[in-house]
């Protein structure tokens, strides 16, 4: 039986160009493996469609190396030699695979010098009075790795209310010796940080990957961006609902009023006969398309949420935090990639885009009051937006982090700093305020910074340039790190069909994620609590998503290749996130969601996680790059 | 054996194309790192480690993938390879006809199972996605590519399991179905230890009735306590040690368990017998560089003694691998092959 394909590429015997065409045409190449720009035009063709960088001028080199190593290791027959090789894959900190030159060369150092393994951290953390049993958060499950890795490790938390995190008993009045804690609001004093120079660490990054520059164009990726499907549930019920679903879109794209509004309807009687999270996702894009199709004249704001407080918001957010390891696996991997950067500083500073109630920093505190040498000073700005009722949950969250930190002895200072929007941060308004308070000594280091960001960025693609103004603001900062972490889809180009078939995929991939991860919690318990919010946290995005558009429609979800070409494109290169962050969240994982179906993903240097195949979230990590004006070149 | 490694690089290095070389030795330096003395596995790192891709609706090169849940308490996905949908054409395909029949035809359903030694790669890693997209192509079929449980975490028999589970999920989608009498049309195939599931799968089909088409083994896995005399003479030359064999049958099979278990040497003095079983044709791929050849030659030639009919494609300078990448003579020739099997025997 033979067939004609349309694409010109198959025909006749003509079938062995699949992913080698593709390739080679410039189409496809991102879907295929590694994203391959203008500058890798000498990367081999046939070892990227696998996922593998390595230039055909470098191929003779890379083999060298390749067997350089498998010489040192031997062959593994000697039992002496099987001990060394099991050493050397427990403690070595593996970086981006994808490019195989400087992953060998990795394992060549290793194997040439390897460092002195440092001390481990220990398996639980005693607290040093009895006041301090409350604070069970400090406690580490027993089942951590046996093989130690050779960073300092962030604790696994276990599981509780973000209340309990900050339950804490009245801390006994401190020795005046002990450094006040000090709390400032607001913006003060402007303050230029020179480059921190680069301490020399227990853990060498290798050079970054070619930085593809992955076109800031729509027409170049939205016509050909590649769509994951996850399909659990192949009744027919389903896939009809599905289908109503984007005819629907499509309707609406076509402005056929008529058409949707049937359609809507004929959803919500399908919707009805489904069960699970296909149910509940239908519904929310079945609500999201009828505000669409119904806003009201004149146009305002369509209102996705009922609430629109801030406090309503957060308490949203907790909830998710809570159901499921997505948020948890933000703050740990960005935590480790701080934790890493900050390594050596004696004087540190988070800068944390989304503040809210602080939850991702007990455990980079404790895990700074641990590292070897002891713990740096510890600055944090948190930013936040304006509150309607006048409260100060910004002050608050600060406050009680500060207590945490006193319990722990880390010298801790706190500045919550309001802000509508990120685009009205200057970089004077971060840096100011970094003399008095820190005492003596110390003040001739300058404060390494990270930024760190979650889920936060895409907001800012509401509006023209705003993204930029804020990159520019946070390289003008010369951070040392910028962590960023943002939800895996593609919510922001093409066609408004094309956006609700990702969404539709997306969200109900997410959906399903909550069902099976935790198992079934009962309606009325906390975990079904928590899963009951969680869906309202997602129906609140799917509805801005579907319904809202221009400077309303703020979840403007970008994939992780698109992310990468907005931070090289703004003078920043890519730290590699190793193998030790991947173990970690995977165990993290093991422990706590219960389900399965979660997987974390390495994707040249930058970790994923997602629900079966299905990557949902992604994690990065940044420094400005060597020379601003020649990152895209690099 | 280990002494001479110098011998051995340039002699792998003159068998195949360069990059296939830096490719497999990639794994390699990989694999050896994963495999731990006592038995265990460094899975977290292999995941690091391994270069996946996701499925995808948007048509590529005119094929479209999509993962499917098979069965939710094993967590048993599959990702299913097929030619886009007619009405797509560059855009997204509406979504009722990923499971419209690719033609009004017959066509082949393959069942494709991974390589990687029992332990290593999923359904997607890239490698593996990159192969069965071809076998879409070659063949106009439709590919099941099944993410079985891997050893050590799992051993024998759940990843035969997992490759029943699939082919009985295939035998109830009636879009798999075509031709006049519309039945499924289906091919057990794969490379390494998916040869080896895809022999067992086989033979528990035709114990239960299931029809088989046919079956493609590509440099499949089998074994025995004795030393073959290929497995002596290239140890450790191209890229695979009898080490390395040893570690991957005493990861898959049960405790205790030794190489003349039925699994590793179905003909071996443990092995069912299957004369009189409704067994498919098959067709067996060996590489003449690969140390494992006596075992699957010997495994063609069990085949015929009980009666079933076997080619055997003998690639005397191929290595492992040659079929990862479309560079070699091997690879273009040995794809010719499938292509007319499965065209003859759809």
């Amino acid at each position: 039986m033979k067939r004609e394909h349309p694409e010109g590429l198959l025909g006749g015997g003509d079938w062995y160009g699949a992913p080698v065409e593709a390739a080679k045409q410039g189409k496809g190449k991102a879907m295929m493996g590694v994203e391959v720009g203008a500058e890798d035009e000498d990367v081999d063709e046939l070892l990227a469609a696998l996922g593998y960088k390595v230039r055909s001028s470098d191929m003779a080199d890379v083999a060298q190396k390749l067997e350089q190593a498998e010489m040192a290791m031997g062959s593994g027959v000697a039992a002496s030699d099987d001990a060394f090789l099991s050493h050397l894959a427990a403690d070595t900190v593996h970086y981006n695979p994808s490019d195989i030159s400087t992953w060998v060369d990795n394992i060549l150092s290793e194997l040439n010098a390897p460092p002195p393994p440092l001390p481990s951290l220990p398996l639980r953390f005693d607290a040093p009075s009895p006041v301090d049993r409350q604070n069970r958060f400090l406690d580490l499950p027993p089942s951590v790795s046996k093989q130690s890795t050779s960073t300092t490790e962030l604790p696994l938390v276990t599981r509780r209310t973000p209340a309990e995190v900050y339950e804490l008993k009245p801390v006994p009045a401190l020795p005046a010796a002990r450094a006040p804690v000090r709390l400032a609001y607001g913006s003060d004093f402007q303050l230029d940080v020179a480059p921190s120079p680069r301490d020399s660490k227990r853990i060498k990054f290798c050079s970054s990957p070619p930085s593809s520059s992955s076109s800031t164009t729509d027409a170049a990726t939205s016509a050909a961006s590649p769509l994951p499907v996850v399909v659990v549930d192949t009744q027919e019920v389903g896939i009809r609902l599905v289908h109503a679903l984007l005819a629907c879109a499509e309707a609406v794209q076509q402005e056929n009023l008529k058409a949707s509004d049937t359609l809507v309807k004929q959803i919500s009687v399908l919707a009805a006969s489904q069960g699970g999270a296909m149910r509940k996702v239908a519904g929310y894009f079945a609500e999201a398309v009828a505000r669409r199709i119904y806003r009201p004249l004149p146009r305002g704001v369509v209102g996705c949420s009922s609430f629109d407080s801030v406090a309503f918001d957060d308490m949203l957010h907790m909830h998710f935090y809570e159901s499921c390891p997505y948020l948890k696996f933000a703050h740990f991997t960005a935590n480790q990639a701080i934790l890493e950067a900050f390594a050596g500083c004696r004087r540190v500073h988070v800068i944390d885009f989304g503040m809210r109630q602080g939850l991702q920093w007990p455990a980079l505190l404790q895990a700074l009051a641990l590292r070897p040498g002891g713990p740096p000073s510890f600055r944090l700005t948190g930013i936040g937006p304006p509150q309607p009722d006048n409260s100060d949950a910004l002050q608050e969250v600060g406050w009680k982090l500060a207590q945490l930190a006193e319990t722990i002895c880390v010298d801790f200072h706190y500045r919550g700093f309001v802000a509508s929007s990120l685009a009205d941060l200057e970089p004077y308004m971060l840096l100011g305020q970094d003399t008095d308070d820190r005492g003596g000594a110390d003040n001739d280091e300058p404060e390494a910074v990270a930024v760190n960001s979650v889920l936060e960025l895409h907001q800012l693609l509401a509006r023209p340039g705003v993204l930029e103004k804020v990159l520019r603001t946070v390289h003008k900062v010369r951070p040392r790190i910028v962590t960023v972490v943002e939800q895996e889809a593609n919510h922001n180009r093409g066609t408004f069909q094309e956006r609700f078939t990702e969404a539709l995929h997306y969200y109900s991939t997410m959906f399903d994620s909550l069902e099976g991860g935790a198992g079934v919690a009962a309606a009325d318990s906390a975990g079904g609590r928590d899963r009951a919010m969680s869906e309202v946290y997602l129906g609140r995005q799917i509805c801005n998503v579907v319904a809202c558009e221009g400077a309303e429609r703020t979840e403007r979800h970008e994939t992780l290749d698109q992310w990468r070409g907005r931070m090289t494109g703004a003078g920043f290169e890519s730290v590699p996130i190793g193998s030790n962050a991947f173990k970690q969240a995977s165990m993290l994982l093991a422990l706590f969601a219960g389900g399965d179906g979660y997987r974390v993903e390495e994707k040249e240097g930058c970790l994923t996680l997602g629900w079966h195949t299905r990557p949902l979230i992604a994690a990065s990590a940044w420094r400005v790059a060597a020379d601003p004006l020649s990152a895209r070149g690099t | 054996m280990a002494g001479g490694n110098e011998i051995n690089a340039n002699e792998s290095k003159m068998a195949v194309p360069l990059n296939t070389w830096v490719l497999i030795s990639n794994f390699k330096l990989a694999y050896n790192l994963l495999r731990r003395p006592d038995g265990t596995f460094d899975r977290h790192l292999a995941e690091f480690l391994d270069r996946k891709v996701p499925a995808n609706v948007t048509p590529v090169n005119g094929i479209i993938s999509f993962d499917v849940l098979i069965d939710r308490p094993n967590n048993l996905v599959a990702r299913i390879y097929r030619p886009a949908p007619a009405t797509a054409a560059g855009s997204i395909p509406i979504f009722t006809d990923l499971y419209q029949p690719p033609s009004s035809d017959t066509f082949p359903v393959i069942i494709f199972f991974h390589g990687g030694s029992f332990a290593h790669s999923s359904s997607n890693s890239a490698i593996y996605d990159s192969l069965c997209r071809r076998f879409v192509s070659l063949c106009d079929a439709v590919v099941i590519s099944v993410n079985y449980r891997r050893a050590p975490e799992y051993k024998y028999p759940c990843a035969y399991d997992d490759g029943w589970a699939a082919l009985k999920w295939a035998s109830a989608e009636p879009w798999l179905r075509s031709g006049k009498e519309g039945k499924l049309r289906v091919f057990l195939a794969g490379d390494s230890s998916g040869g080896n599931i895809a022999h067992h799968v086989a033979v528990r089909a035709a114990e239960s009735g299931i029809e088989i088409a046919g079956n493609i083994l590509l440099n499949s896995m089998f074994g025995g306590n004795r030393r073959t005399e290929s497995e002596q003479r290239l140890d450790g030359k191209y890229f695979v040690t009898i080490q390395d064999r040893d570690w991957y049958w005493k990861a898959f099979l049960p405790e205790g368990a030794d190489r003349d278990h039925p699994a590793c040497n179905p003909f071996g003095p443990n092995g069912v017998r299957l004369e009189g079983l409704a067994f498919p044709k098959s067709l067996v791929i060996v590489a003449g560089l690969d140390l494992v050849q006596d075992w699957q030659l010997a495994y063609a030639e069990g085949l015929k003694t009980a009666g079933h009919f076997v080619k055997v494609v003998y690639r005397e300078q191929a290595t492992i691998g040659f079929y990862l990448l479309p560079n070699t003579n091997h690879f273009y020739e040995v794809m010719e092959e499938i292509k007319e099997f499965v065209r003859f025997n759809l």
